[in-house]
């Protein structure tokens, strides 16, 4: 409970007197401003100077020098000394006589005022008439009597009495009334009325001791050693105050009662009325406090009790981690004079460093608390999480430093689960306070820690604080809740921040279908097109899942009709699914999607074309659609092209080619056809194909066909078309002159002339190559092979018994059963082919 | 508690008594709502306590007689008296009469005095020394000034308490703070059952004219 409030500081060592007997003690003194009065018990008023200076570690140190003195001729103790500055006067009582000096020179006042049969007398701190150059004091006489006089410079004017029922000892005074010990009892006297109120008795043991603390109220030595406060009106405000026993002083500075006894001198706080501090002090005489400064006298030496600061006293006590002693010392720190502005900058840096060290010592609520109170500047809570701030913040703690604290794995000593429960008071802090004053304009950091916590600890809260503007920085965010693998709130994150592209390239990446599945109807309704990315821009190693099946997504995508066809386009285009179902659908949608063009009127004829491109490239490029069921819409609609493919798709290529030639009298798109489809066929359904073009052409049916004898002769004329000459010349008609044909007939002579010449090179060449392999045959053949005995088989290494052997190209000899494949060596692996 | 004592009360109560009694129990079991061993108390102690708008001052006097000189002093400008006695023990009863009436004369004049028994957890019905009846009559003849209507309406200024079993002890406050600093049926419902939590705005309206703390 103890506190460092004061410390003792000599003021006068040794108080030089006139004479140097031994028996030469201080009784009392007094001082006022630099001059300081000393009465002794040999009748000498003694006055010194003293200067008070501050070293610059901060200590207090005093220097005095005598300036003078007096001996007052009675030879009885000076019992009582008061300085009136306003008066340039002392007030000495001495051998019962009140008497005026004079302030410099110590001389008696010329008209000689003084008061006699006095026990003792006070000054009214607290006049009702305010006379500057007068001071109202009271006076208890022998006679019980208390009386009340003005001082002025060179008298004492009487100014009313007020009998007793016994003898006052000791007196105070506050305005009008007169707070006295009698022999037997304290009481309270108001010199208005002469009214007296009894307060409570004395006891024999206990030496009467008033002293006025606060405006009409005075603290009373009481029995049994207690100290009680009494006001004007006779009545207590606040509880007693236990005391040591044998009390001879009292002072106060507000917020310390500072009382002597014979061994002691005993701090006591006003604020909770216990005990601070004890100081150690022998025989002392006399203690005093004179505008907030306390003496204390010995018989000879005179120390000033010199408060150390609020601000250390403080701190001392955060240092002991006595925070409520500390914060009850603080709140009371105004008292000192300080400005309310200082004050509350003080009282809430007290604060803080209170909260951190309730925080280490893991008072959480406490913590909190305090931090709210002292509006703490946030980051420097979140500074003690590592990484918690944003990377883009760059904080420096306060200087000087609130706490020593390095960071909480250093409070936790790397204990999880204290660690664990610092971050859940983080959290809390932070939901706390979050939009409340203190975050201002730091919500940023508190938003980017909340978010870190929360994806560390409390993922299911994330979507929260992500709905409701987080201030969150983007970069710093990003790392960590991939870190944490927090996709699906790194989408939100980055859709709150504009960036729909990163939000879907993360939620593409949801390993976690089912919230994938959550988040989709969001994305589709703001935009198709790119919502649909989730599903075509999957990762390449994703695993299949159940939920993230084709029919499933089709299914899904139903209403969503431009995501539908990206989605097939995908499946069909990239994926290469082969399923009938996909495909047609895709046809369909196709095919819906042309026949809404055609039938809305005004539509552009380039997205028309566009349209019927995309459908036209789908109905040849797949095989795997239901012809039939597109082709029944597409005759409706009366759309040739795409019939022409679809008949194709049938192989019905005449129906097809009659589209092309009669319907659409494309002939260069017939042509095509023709070469498209026989892509990759035998020769003889090539020139099927295009006979069957060439019919069409020359259809004896079609009433315009003059029209198409032009297309005809450039067909047959097309060195790509492939004909059965026979066939051609059967088909055409007798009417056409050779002139007419020239060219064709030309060109079928030729090639039948040179598929002759080469047909006959080829014979001819293969008969010389069989002849050069005949002649080989025979060379081998020819070669003669000598067989002893020792000539073994060079596979088993046993001697040959049969007139049979294997002799390969390369020389090497072995048994006919040890040779496995006549085609390769045995011993070299060689193939002979 | 340091800033109570720069509050002004509206009421002041004291409580006297013998030496434990159990006086101190009893304003704890009332202001915190508990019950534990209570060192003698020294002197005196105070507690404040919010009713309705007002604040109640609750003195708790020391029993000893070493202190007794000090119970005048402190009863002076007492609204309200609470004469404690241990129902098990006769000889603290009488020392209501004998003792502590006299000390009352510094109280206010029209100080209302309530009886009140205390350790009712450990009356064995068939020993007790001081009846129900005989305490009721001592507070009836302590307040000469109750008339009978209030007394009919509200009962008489007696209670057997018991703080171990928080039987009787609010009661007990209510009746008092209720005759002293009476509460409109309005007023007990805004403050009822909010003594310990602090409503910002019902703050705010009324407020204003309260000192404040520092």
């Amino acid at each position: 409970m103890s506190i460092k409030a004061f410390e003792l500081v000599p003021v006068i060592e040794r108080v030089k007197l006139m004479s140097d007997k031994a028996k030469t003690q201080i009784e009392c003194l007094d001082v006022c401003g630099k001059n300081m009065y000393i009465g002794t018990s040999d009748c000498f008023v003694v006055h010194y100077s003293i200067d008070e200076r501050a070293l610059a570690n901060g200590r207090i140190v005093y220097s005095s020098e005598k300036q003078g003195h007096k001996y007052l001729v009675v030879k009885k103790p000076v019992a009582q000394l008061r300085a009136a500055s306003a008066l340039n006067r002392i007030m000495v009582l001495c051998d019962n006589t009140l008497t005026l000096l004079n302030m410099f020179d110590l001389e008696p006042i010329v008209t000689g005022a003084k008061i006699k049969g006095v026990v003792c007398f006070c000054i009214n701190d607290n006049p009702v008439r305010t006379n500057p150059f007068s001071v109202e004091i009271c006076v208890a006489l022998k006679r019980k009597t208390v009386q009340l006089y003005t001082v002025t410079e060179d008298r004492m004017m009487h100014l009313r009495d007020v009998t007793l029922p016994e003898q006052a000892v000791t007196v105070g005074m506050d305005s009008v009334t007169v707070c006295a010990a009698l022999t037997s009892q304290y009481c309270m006297i108001n010199t208005d009325t002469s009214q007296i109120t009894d307060l409570f008795p004395i006891d024999d043991n206990v030496q009467p001791v008033i002293k006025r603390i606060s405006k009409e109220e005075f603290l009373l030595s009481g029995p049994s050693a207690l100290g009680i406060f009494a006001t004007s009106a006779g009545i207590s405000q606040r509880p007693p105050m236990q005391w040591s026993d044998g009390l001879t002083a009292v002072s106060f500075v507000h917020p310390y009662i500072v009382a002597l006894n014979d061994e002691f001198i005993t701090v006591h706080s006003i604020l909770d009325q216990q005990q601070k501090q004890a100081i150690p002090f022998v025989s002392g005489v006399f203690l005093g406090d004179f505008d907030g400064r306390i003496f204390v006298a010995s018989s000879r030496e005179i120390y000033s009790l010199v408060p150390i600061p609020f601000e250390k006293q403080i701190q001392a006590l955060l240092a002991d981690k006595r925070v409520q002693e500390a914060l009850e010392l603080a709140k009371n720190a105004n008292k000192t004079g300080m400005s309310r502005e200082k004050f509350v900058k003080m009282f809430k840096r007290i604060q803080q460093q209170a909260a951190f060290i309730e925080l280490s010592e893991k008072n959480f609520d406490e913590a909190g608390q305090l931090f709210k109170e002292s509006e703490i500047d946030i980051r420097e809570v979140i500074s003690l999480y590592p990484h918690f701030l944003p990377s883009s913040v760059n904080f420096t703690r306060s200087v000087p430093a609130l706490h020593e604290i390095a960071d909480i794995n250093q409070l936790s000593r790397s204990d999880e689960e204290t660690k664990a429960a610092y971050k859940v008071f983080l959290k809390e802090f932070l939901e706390d306070i979050r939009g409340t004053s203190i975050t201002h304009g730091y919500k940023l950091e508190g938003d980017v820690a909340l978010l870190k916590l929360y994806a560390e600890s409390w993922p299911e809260k994330l979507p929260e604080l992500l709905a409701d503007d987080p201030g969150c920085d983007l970069n710093d965010c990003v790392t960590w809740l991939e870190r944490h693998n927090r996709l699906y709130s790194l989408g939100l994150l980055y859709q709150h921040h504009g960036e729909s592209e990163k939000a879907l390239a993360v939620w593409t990446n949801l390993s976690n279908h089912e919230l994938l599945w959550k988040y989709v109807d969001w994305v589709l309704e703001k935009d198709e097109e790119l919502g649909v990315k989730i599903f075509t821009e999957r990762p390449a190693n994703e695993p299949q899942s159940e939920r993230l099946r084709p029919e499933t997504v089709v299914d899904y995508l139903h209403r969503f009709p431009r995501a539908v066809i990206t989605y097939l386009e995908y499946l069909i285009f990239q994926r290469r699914l082969e399923k009938e179902k996909y495909h047609t659908h895709l046809a369909v949608l196709y095919l819906e999607a042309v026949i809404k063009l055609m039938e809305t009127n005004g539509s552009k004829k380039e997205e028309l074309d566009i349209a019927r491109s995309k459908l036209r490239h789908m109905l040849q490029m797949s095989n795997l659609y239901r012809v039939q069921l597109i082709l029944g819409k597409a005759k409706e609609k009366e759309m040739h092209a795409e019939c022409a493919i679809l008949y194709g798709k049938l192989e019905e290529h005449d129906k097809a080619l009659r589209i092309l030639v009669h319907k659409l009298k494309d002939f260069g798109a017939a042509e095509n056809y023709c070469q498209v489809n026989s892509r990759g066929k035998d020769p003889a359904a090539c020139k099927r194909l295009y006979h069957i073009l060439l019919s069409v052409y020359l259809d004896p049916t079609y009433e315009r066909r003059d029209t198409l004898v032009a297309p005809a002769m450039s067909l047959l004329n097309n060195a790509e078309a492939e004909f059965d000459n026979v066939k051609v010349l059967q088909l055409l008609p007798e009417s056409w002159s050779v002139g007419l044909l020239s060219q064709f007939l030309t060109r079928a002579v030729r090639t039948s002339m040179h598929n002759s010449r080469m047909t006959r090179i080829e014979r001819m060449m293969a008969r010389g190559e069989n002849l050069h392999v005949k002649q080989t045959f025979i060379e081998m053949q020819r070669d003669a092979i000598i067989m002893t005995e020792d000539r073994v088989c060079a596979v088993c290494g046993r001697a040959f018994s049969d007139p049979t052997f294997v002799r390969y190209p390369n020389g090497v000899v072995t048994h006919v059963h040890c040779a496995k494949n006549k085609y390769i060596c045995p011993v070299t692996g060689r193939l002979f082919r | 508690m340091s800033q109570s004592g720069k509050r002004k009360a509206d009421l002041k109560v004291i409580i006297l008594g013998d030496y434990a009694v159990g006086k101190t129990s009893l304003i704890c079991r009332y202001i915190d709502g508990t019950f534990r061993k209570q060192d003698s108390t020294v002197g005196a102690a105070f507690f404040f306590k919010p009713w309705g708008p007002y604040n109640i001052a609750v003195w708790d006097t020391a029993g000893d007689e070493r202190y007794s000189g000090l119970s005048h002093f402190y009863c002076r400008s007492a609204g309200a008296a609470i004469l404690a006695f241990d129902l098990n023990c006769p000889k603290t009863f009488e020392s209501l009469w004998a003792r502590f009436g006299s000390i009352l004369d510094a109280a206010n004049e029209d100080c209302l005095k309530v009886v009140v028994g205390t350790k009712s957890d450990e009356v064995d019905e068939k020993t007790r020394d001081v009846s129900s009846e005989e305490g009721r009559r001592l507070a009836l003849e302590l307040n000469p000034d109750l008339d009978e209507a209030y007394i009919e309406k509200a009962g008489a200024p007696y209670f057997e308490t018991s703080a171990l079993d928080n039987k009787n002890v609010t009661e007990m406050f209510e009746y008092i703070f209720q005759r002293c600093l009476p509460l409109s049926a309005d007023q007990h419902r805004r403050y009822k059952g909010k003594t310990s939590t602090i409503d910002l705005l019902e703050q705010s309206s009324d407020g204003g004219g309260r000192k404040k703390c520092c």
